[in-house]
């Protein structure tokens, strides 16, 4: 796909993914046996595997990018988290005191477990020798996702845009490719008009949820019945009300969080002249996530290999770098990965950096 | 060029932390390799095998082999790289289980079957583990939170006359006694039910709630009253909530962790029906509670018949509707006060 400006040449280069559905099975199937059959500790070095199995199918430019945390590495983070739980269990046994101080001191800690979990999946990702690295500071993680997300929250959703806004300039602006930078600019308008159908679409499952919840309201006085929980009668009401609701919040959610990323990834920039490129479908992509989902279910899970494939296939082949003359030769520099104890706490694996 | 220095396999060759990369052979003499470029010339990189890092195989990823100085040469060709290393006494175990081949059959029936002995084994034991080490201080929290949003959302104080309250709590208190943690142990309150109608149920921490409508309902017999809190006093002394919900979470927890991944819309499902499926008692945990109530109220001196009554009763008035329980965990009345009949006949005290 060529567009030419101005007599410049511009080339979009897409992902290709070359994994299958069939190889990656067995890599799933070896993975939870061997977690099962070690209790649980082979599942760091199952994590190790299939990451670079994504990674490694994943290619740009005809490179693909590659994975490098050890197993060992994520099994001592997990282990330390595990440590800490128990620990944080039997503090609270002893003393309640000492154990809400813990958990307030947890949330003090949030910030810097994000930053240092987003800085050890950047360090342990490369393309063509080359490691990715992740610069942001702490206090920026506290405004960009916590300060954010509970603006998000408490104007219902009409303020997300902004938070978007934030988090991503906080993950892409400080994101390093071998010294050189990536840098972030989307526009407040274009995260409004992405976010202005979900919007849309969360208010009419509110609407549907409202007037369920009425007839359902009914419903529970008419046939209450005391061996039943109480509890259990408001959930199912409730859920009653929900599940449509949840459906469409479910799409609006999926319809937001592609739009976002559509818009991010074009515009981001990096090394000043190379432009990131995204143009996922939104209604194809929740097609292949509701449709992954049921395929799933039906085949007692020995299909979720292929729905992974399938859905990690469409991402990175809409996704890509138009390429502004040559990338050029990029120079390392070096960086040890940190420990991989903060990126275990929190699992941002959900944070794909747009590849 | 040595005599014995044997190509292994062509590919790229990056220079030392440089993303240039150039065709480039790998060629192997006893345990040291070599990088030539495919244009010729001396060798770019070499190494002995102990000091280079080979990445493990996974499928027909590129095989990338770094060198001391932070040359990496990479290759497609993962069969080359295998044979060399066999030759030198180095095989990759995890992806030979990994390859495709009918033994993946039996690894699936395997995993099938360590699946169920977990799910019929290992959770009931890591769920006692769990009841077993809960502070009390956290089913507190628990309950005083579920307590709060009930009241705010369905709750109305309660109409009854004070004495007759005192009256209730009274006979209550006198069964309580009975129970393992004594009556200290309990906390009655009463409500008005409004959407929930007739009902009682307990918290983990020893909370207990029976509303306007069920005393109502039972045209204020005492001993039904105390009977269906006996019941709700089972389930506490049992830990059934607590037990529910770390059922669910474990069962949740297990998935997540031995599947690696279940794709964001499976683990949304796992999290929300782990959160659904801790409000509902299980038919053993009701039978369990029922026996209880029986037990109690024969120690306390009232009839232990009362809870199978309640039943009887709530199946005259409102009637066995099969829409008046959402989910059939509920055992029919009619074989539960079976149930209730036989165990008070053998626990011997033959009430009216």
């Amino acid at each position: 796909m060529q567009q030419a400006v101005f007599g410049r040449a511009n080339a979009l280069r897409r992902g290709e993914f070359r994994g299958s559905a069939g190889e990656y099975f067995g890599i799933w199937i070896v993975n939870i046996l061997l977690t099962i059959i070690t209790l649980g500790i082979y599942s760091a070095w199952a994590k190790v595997r299939r990451n670079r199995y994504f990674y490694g199918n994943s290619f740009v430019d005809g490179h693909s990018f590659d994975y490098h945390a050890r197993g060992l590495q994520i099994f001592i983070g997990r282990a330390i988290v595990f440590g800490y739980i128990i620990a944080y269990n039997v503090l609270l046994t002893i003393s309640p005191i000492a154990g809400g101080i813990l958990t307030l001191l947890m949330f003090f800690l949030l910030p810097w477990i994000v930053m240092r979990s987003l800085r050890f999946n950047a360090r342990v990702t490369s393309y063509r020798n080359i490691r990715f690295d992740f610069v942001g500071k702490t206090w920026a993680a506290f405004v960009a996702i916590i300060f954010g997300g509970l603006i998000a929250f408490f104007s219902l959703g009409i303020l997300a845009p902004f938070a978007s806004r934030w988090l991503y300039r906080y993950i892409f602006n400080n994101l390093r490719y071998g010294g050189r930078a990536f840098e972030t600019d989307p526009k407040i308008g274009a995260l409004y008009r992405v976010w202005l159908p979900a919007f849309l679409l969360m208010v009419v499952g509110a609407a549907v949820a409202g007037l369920l919840g009425v007839m359902a309201y009914y419903s529970v006085v008419e046939g209450a019945d005391a061996s039943t929980d109480p509890e259990m009668h408001l959930l199912l009401g409730i859920y009653g009300a929900l599940v449509p609701a949840l459906v469409l919040w479910g799409v609006a959610a999926i319809f937001y969080r592609i739009g976002v990323r559509n818009v991010v990834m074009n515009a981001t920039r990096f090394d000043a002249r190379h432009t990131l490129f995204s143009d996922l479908g939104r209604l194809r992509y929740f097609w292949i996530v509701i449709s992954n989902l049921v395929v799933t279910v039906l085949t007692l899970s020995l299909m979720r290999p292929w729905a992974a494939v399938r859905e990690h296939r469409y991402v990175i082949e809409h996704s890509g770098i138009v390429v502004d003359g040559e990338l050029g030769e990029v120079v390392a520099s070096m960086q040890n990965s940190g420990s991989a104890v903060t990126a275990e706490y929190l699992d941002l694996e959900g944070f794909d950096f747009g590849f | 060029m040595a005599s014995d220095t044997k190509p292994i396999a062509s590919g790229r060759w990056h220079p030392p932390g440089s993303s240039r990369a150039e065709p480039a052979i790998l060629l192997g003499e006893g345990k040291t390799l070599y990088v030539r470029l495919a244009a010729g010339g001396d060798p770019v990189s070499v190494g002995d095998m102990a000091r280079m890092e080979i990445s493990a195989r996974v499928g027909r990823i590129p095989r990338r082999i770094s060198f001391v100085d932070g040359s990496l040469f990479e290759t497609e060709d993962n069969d080359a790289v295998d044979l060399w290393l066999k030759r030198q006494g180095k095989s990759g175990f995890v992806h030979e289980l990994e390859r495709f081949h009918p033994r993946l059959l039996a690894f699936v029936l395997a995993v099938f079957l360590f699946a169920g002995l977990i799910y019929r084994y290992a959770v009931p034991a890591l769920v006692e583990l769990a009841v077993l080490v809960t502070p009390p201080a956290v089913t507190h929290w628990m309950a005083s939170g579920t307590l709060l949003s009930l009241d705010q959302a369905v709750f109305d104080d309660s109409t009854l006359p004070d004495a007759r309250q005192a009256e209730i709590r009274a006979a209550f208190n006198g069964m309580a006694d009975h129970a393992s943690r004594g009556r200290a142990g309990y906390n009655l309150n009463f409500r008005h039910g409004g959407v929930i109608g007739p009902n009682a149920f307990a918290l983990p921490d020893g909370t207990l709630v029976i509303t306007d409508e069920l005393i109502e309902l039972v045209d204020g017999d005492l001993d039904m009253i105390i009977g269906v809190l006996a019941h709700e006093i089972g389930h506490v002394e049992r830990d059934h909530s607590l037990r529910q919900l770390y059922r669910a979470a474990g069962m949740a927890g297990l998935i997540m962790l031995i599947a690696g991944d279940v794709g964001a819309a499976g683990e949304d499902i796992l999290t929300n029906g782990a959160a659904l499926m801790t409000l509902s008692h299980s038919r053993d945990a009701e039978s369990e509670a029922d026996r209880i109530s029986v037990e109690l109220m024969a120690k306390a001196g009232r009839d232990p018949r009362a809870i199978g009554k309640f039943f009887a009763q709530l199946e005259e008035k409102l009637g066995t509707g099969g829409d008046s329980s959402f989910l059939s965990t509920h055992p029919g009345t009619a074989e539960r006060r079976k149930a209730i009949d036989d165990h008070a006949r053998s626990v011997g005290s033959g009430g009216s």
